[in-house]
């Protein structure tokens, strides 16, 4: 049994699940149609999510991380055990403070977005919110990987459900649909990824001696031996089974080519988007990776996969972001850029680079997509930027909760995303010093710098200043505390949640600043197989992956810093040259064909409606045709032999009683007969 | 002296021939009841005839149940008939087909 706090650890992703049930159940007799109960529930969660993680971290009692079986469905007979279990190890710890700070603050924020514009429908609106939270809650806190696809998958139809809010609109269940397929298709591999890791080592643990990352590493070192399939050795059988693992994390995380849903997502309620970008949906794909990251550290294939999609996203949605004309749009695919970020952090080597990047993005994301949410309010739901201009007096406090968001999100000193992106970058970069591949990811991800400074840019400037384009950015709709209270918290938190983890500083003066390193290398955890510099005796042993500096780690620190900053300053730059002023012209409808290859987004929807539709439809068509063929014509034919021979025999019941009595007789007769011959009678 | 076990079994076999053929060659459904009769007897008398012969009254018994059974299957077969003709305005049994496919 659990000790002390961590007894009550079930209880952060069961508050939110009581929530879902009252809004359900009774949410129209509720206070605000659910919220308030949604409200206390998540308050409820961070503060034990709060205690867990200073618990963990030793600042209340014994630093040390809990693991146990809550509990088990199925006991195997001289095999695997099927159970739900609660690991709260550093990072399990930081998400759940993450995650249920920001659902709070998203509840908060919808009665303003919500319950203040007189929306329907609220009841099931706060029964989903607590639904999600409460779902990814419990998918961070799973001990095994079965527990925590099954709520990976429960995380996939909240924000079904919650995309498709609007159900009676034509777009927002479309866009419900095409989230919920398009992640089922990398949902589809880690299923068989999960059952892949059963098969292979019998336990589907996170952590611990007998978690299945230790038994790889152990297989690898010829000390355990496990079941690899179709002739494949043991390091070739682990990539692939990462790879079919890495499967669901890119549809969830959006990445490419999965990400076509997550622009599509803006259509549900703005609140929830925070949600889905910040914390929850998006956020699943690349904390399971950081999750079983002593998995993926022993494959260096897996590893370079990672790298390097993360690095390709990051720079491909930039590029889209660039031409964007609403808001929602431009911050949806500055998401997909900077997960891009995270998985080429994790690719790389730099486990606490993607922790790091994960926790400050969840924070200055989340606040992006409330201030969005606080302009579209005062907007009257008008998400056109070019409508906009000039809304910096109106509404200050959003004005500079999202400047401070901005300034994070383009990488500028010191706000959070600068310490983040930047350390992200410098792992990639002296880790990739050995490897071109890695080092083409890092390239990528360093010239994303540029275009993501220039679309925030174009983004504020264009929402923000210059004159107002329309009649409401003259007048705009007044926003209330509701509203204000979650920017003003956020806004405070992009700026200085740099703070923990502040290793430039600390490498340039010696000063032990950098706590989120030694939180997340702590003795427990790599005790537990679970902390830093296990990892990355896995990286240099089993991967090969070690870092190698220009001229020292200090200059490359420099380089790398002075590289990042300056292009994202230059990005800011150019936005700033060509949109400030009172009325900015449409630079972007000047790059013509260019443009519309980035509006249309690379022509990536079409492509995947064609695969869909046509491919898809032709597939099936012929699986059709042998289905109704083959399979049904095999099944048909039998039936028919016995529908004829029934048919020619029922003949014989002619329902006329003597027919019957004398078959009876000469049956009788025939039986004697028989019976004598054999019998010897005659 | 008495009279040998095989003549009662003559008479048995000639009394159950006679109600088969009845059977096998009536129409009616009234002759039909009166020949099942005919062989439930010769079951009878084949009872009665070996519990004569081994001195043993328990087929003699039995045969009064058949009896009291055969007495029962009467009262039941009338009533078919009964139904039967009014449903076909006879008693002839090779009309009564349409319970066949």
């Amino acid at each position: 049994m659990a000790e002390g706090i961590f007894a009550f650890v079930p209880a952060i992703a069961a508050l939110p699940f009581v929530s879902f049930l009252l809004a359900l159940v009774a949410g129209k007799y509720l206070p605000k149609r659910g919220a308030i109960a949604g409200i206390a529930a998540m308050t409820g969660s961070l503060l034990i999510s709060i205690l867990a993680l200073l618990s963990v971290s030793g600042i209340i009692g014994e630093p040390g991380i809990s693991q146990e079986v809550l509990y088990q469905w199925t006991v195997g007979q001289g095999t695997f055990d099927l159970h739900f279990g609660i690991l709260v190890d550093q990072l399990s710890a930081l998400m759940l403070v993450i995650v249920s700070l920001i659902s709070l603050l998203v509840h908060v924020f919808s009665l303003g977005y919500m319950n203040d514009e007189g929306e329907t429908g609220l009841p099931r609106y706060y029964a989903e919110l607590g639904f999600f939270s409460g779902s990814m809650l419990a998918f961070v806190m799973a001990d095994n990987l079965l527990m925590a696809f099954m709520f990976f998958e429960l995380v996939g139809l909240a924000s079904y459900l919650l995309i498709g809010f609007w159900f009676r609109g034509p777009s927002p269940p479309s866009a419900a649909k095409k989230a919920f397929l398009v992640t089922r298709f990398g949902d589809y591999f880690f299923l068989i990824g999960v059952i892949a890791v059963f098969a292979t080592f019998g336990t589907a643990g996170f952590a611990g001696s007998e978690g299945f990352p230790h038994l790889a590493e152990q297989a690898l070192n010829g000390e355990y031996s496990v079941n690899t399939f179709f002739g494949l050795g043991e390091q070739a059988w682990f990539t692939v089974v990462g790879l079919l693992v890495l499967g669901g994390v890119m549809g969830k995380s959006a990445q490419f080519p999965f990400h076509t849903w997550l622009p599509d997502a803006m259509e549900g309620p703005t609140p929830v988007s925070a949600l889905i970008h910040a914390a929850t949906m998006v956020a699943a794909g690349v904390y399971l990776v950081a999750r079983m990251y002593g998995f993926y550290a022993v494959s260096p294939t897996a590893l370079a996969v990672i790298a390097f999609v993360g690095g390709f996203t990051a720079l491909f949605a930039a590029t889209m972001g660039l031409v964007k004309e609403e808001i929602k749009q431009v911050l949806a695919y500055s998401t997909i850029s900077q997960y891009g970020y995270i998985m080429l952090a994790l690719g790389t080597g730099g486990y606490i680079a993607g922790v790091f990047h994960l926790t400050t993005h969840a924070i200055f994301k989340a606040l992006l997509f409330l201030g969005a949410g606080s302009v579209i309010i005062a907007m009257h739901h008008n998400e056109d930027m070019w409508d906009m201009g000039g809304l910096k007096d109106e509404m200050p406090v959003t004005y500079y909760a999202f400047l401070s968001g901005s300034l994070a999100l383009a990488g500028i000193l010191p706000f959070s995303g600068f310490w983040s992106k930047d350390e992200v970058l410098f792992e990639a970069l002296i880790h990739g010093l050995g490897s071109p591949l890695l080092l083409g990811a890092w390239a990528m991800g360093l010239l994303a710098v540029f275009f993501t400074g220039f679309y925030t840019f174009r983004m504020v400037l264009l929402t923000f200043h210059g004159e107002p384009r329309s009649d409401t950015a003259r007048d705009p709709h007044g926003v209330r505390w509701n509203v204000k209270g979650p920017l003003a918290v956020l806004g405070v938190l992009a700026a200085v949640a740099g703070a923990i983890n502040l290793v430039p500083i600390e490498k340039l003066t010696g000063a032990n600043i950098d706590f989120l390193h030694d939180f997340l290398d702590a003795e427990s955890a790599n005790a537990a197989f679970v902390g830093f510099h296990h990892y990355e005796e896995l990286l240099k042993t089993q991967a090969g992956i070690e870092p190698s500096y220009i001229g020292g780690e200090i200059p490359t620190l420099l380089l790398s810093a002075a590289l990042s900053l300056g292009l994202a300053l230059a990005g800011a730059g150019l936005a700033f040259a060509l949109y400030r002023g009172p009325d900015p012209e449409r630079h972007t409808e000047k790059l013509g064909s260019v443009r519309d290859v980035l509006y249309n987004n690379y022509y990536q929807d079409e492509y995947q409606v064609w695969l869909a539709q046509d491919v898809g439809v032709g597939i099936a068509r012929v699986a059709d045709r042998f289905d109704q063929g083959v399979v049904d014509g095999t099944v048909n034919f039998v039936s028919s032999i016995s529908l004829f021979s029934g048919d020619r025999l029922r003949r014989i019941q002619t329902g006329i009683v003597s027919n019957y009595a004398a078959l009876v007789t000469l049956g009788l007769v025939l039986l004697l007969v028989a019976f004598g011959v054999t019998g010897g009678w005659f | 002296m008495p009279v040998p076990v095989e003549y009662y079994l003559v008479l048995s076999a000639a009394v159950f021939c006679t109600g088969l053929f009845g059977i096998l060659t009536r129409r009616n459904a009234l002759f039909f009841l009166m020949s099942v009769e005919l062989m439930l007897n010769a079951a009878n008398i084949n009872l009665v005839a070996f519990s004569f012969m081994h001195g043993n009254l328990t087929g003699q018994v039995f045969s009064l149940f058949t009896m009291a059974l055969a007495a029962a299957e009467v009262a039941v077969g009338i009533g078919i008939i009964l139904v039967l003709y009014r449903n076909f305005e006879d008693v002839d049994v090779t009309k009564a087909t349409t319970l066949r496919w």
